[in-house]
């Protein structure tokens, strides 16, 4: 039988010594965070950011007790103009021959290595036909939005309490090699989600 | 058997570390071909690529890590943009690790469109027609091709591979990328999250 999330959870909270996470509140979550700075890092700024615009955390690590187990990632363009600030799909900001590389640091770990997001659309994404869109004049034909997600192997890796995480990346064009960042566009920089089951703080407790 | 259990009992088997961080692993490389060639020889050669076009530097995996392949992802960009992999030519795949076919000949594309696509249901959404679309379009027209593999296939540790594409018409100096999605394990001292 395969491990589910919680016994995920449970595994690794109990090997690192956690022992009263297992009490707390089981929920969902997700996290997400844009390199305004355009600096290639997420999530490491993100207590510089604005809520809920830019990121919906105070800081990059989680709270005594809240942990994430990250099941999900999705990357996204966001434009960052006064006007917009609005979420846009990568591939209406990046030529279909590019990749963004990222790796996923938890403390000093690296827990996904070098890790590409192709704009063209990620692999095992294309099952869902939702993302359709009407053709564009004077080609009508049907066009599809790719994704840019993976859905994590296995149960997921999870982001215990007071760690810090966060995301590197790097921008590149596949046809020429070359790197390809957004700073060639103004105000456009990168964002992510990390989605799965979230753990949150309960006390059992009047206080 | 689910991936997880066949990635540590080949290790297992071949004596392979079978701790580490486990992890979503896609490695991928690039192969820009000579104008007549009519065969695709992916994770052979690494010479000249950026970090932009191959995630490996050799064609093994390191000593501590292992992974299963789920799916192959194809996809050919003709100058710069989407295109249908390899012009609607029925071509067929072969994955070779070590001294060993595990894929043989495998049809890339099974004709429900024009684009071609793979087999299974999962990727129902195939069969678009020929267009291009670049930056500046949220939509475009053109998929990359993906075969989900009904059978995990193990890369242990220290063992070269290969994926071969035969097609039956030369490829032309376009650029084509072939990414292995699926779990896999990398190396981690301690414990693991």
């Amino acid at each position: 039988m395969a491990l589910s999330a919680q016994d995920k959870i449970l595994y690794v909270a109990n090997k690192l010594g956690l022992s009263t996470l297992g009490q707390m509140q089981g929920s969902t979550g997700a996290v997400y965070d844009v390199d305004t700075e355009n600096t290639g890092l997420l999530f490491s700024n993100a207590s510089k950011h604005a809520q809920p615009t830019v990121t919906n955390i105070n800081e990059n690590k989680f709270e005594v007790n809240e942990a994430l187990l990250v099941e999900s990632l999705a990357f996204y363009a966001f434009d960052n103009s006064d006007n917009n600030k609005r979420v846009v799909n990568l591939a209406s900001q990046l030529g279909s021959d590019n990749v963004v590389l990222f790796d996923l640091v938890i403390a000093n770990k690296r827990v996904m290595k070098d890790t590409p997001i192709f704009v063209a659309g990620q692999p095992g994404t294309f099952a869902s036909v939702a993302l359709q869109l009407a053709g564009f004049a004077p080609d009508t034909t049907l066009d599809f939005a790719p994704r840019h997600q993976i859905f994590m192997e296995g149960a997921g890796i999870l982001i215990p309490p007071q760690v810090e995480w966060s995301i590197n990346y790097r921008i590149f064009n596949m046809t020429t090699g070359a790197a390809s960042p957004f700073s060639s566009q103004a105000n456009i920089r990168l964002g992510a989600y990390l989605f799965g089951t979230r753990v949150l703080l309960n006390f059992n407790t009047t206080i | 058997m689910s991936q997880v259990g066949k990635l540590g009992y080949v290790d297992s088997k071949l004596g392979a570390p079978t701790s580490g961080q486990q992890t979503t692993r896609v490695l991928f490389n690039t192969v820009t071909p000579a104008a007549a060639t009519s065969q695709l020889a992916f994770f052979k050669n690494f010479n000249g690529l950026t970090n932009g076009q191959t995630n490996l530097t050799q064609n093994k995996l390191d000593s501590m890590e292992s992974m299963v392949i789920k799916t192959i992802w194809l996809a050919q960009y003709t100058s710069g943009f989407i295109a249908s992999f390899g012009g609607q030519t029925q071509q067929t795949l072969s994955i070779i690790v070590g001294n060993q076919t595990v894929v043989k000949n495998l049809p890339i594309q099974f004709n429900t469109g024009t684009n071609g696509q793979s087999f299974d249901r999962l990727h129902a959404n195939a069969g678009a027609t020929s267009n291009i679309q670049g930056s500046g379009f949220e939509g475009q027209v053109d998929l990359p091709c993906e075969i989900r593999l009904l059978t995990d296939i193990v890369i242990p540790p220290q063992v070269s591979f290969e994926v071969r594409i035969d097609g039956g018409r030369p490829y032309g100096t376009n650029t084509f990328v072939c990414a292995l999605n699926g779990y896999g394990k990398i190396f981690s001292a301690g414990a693991s999250f």
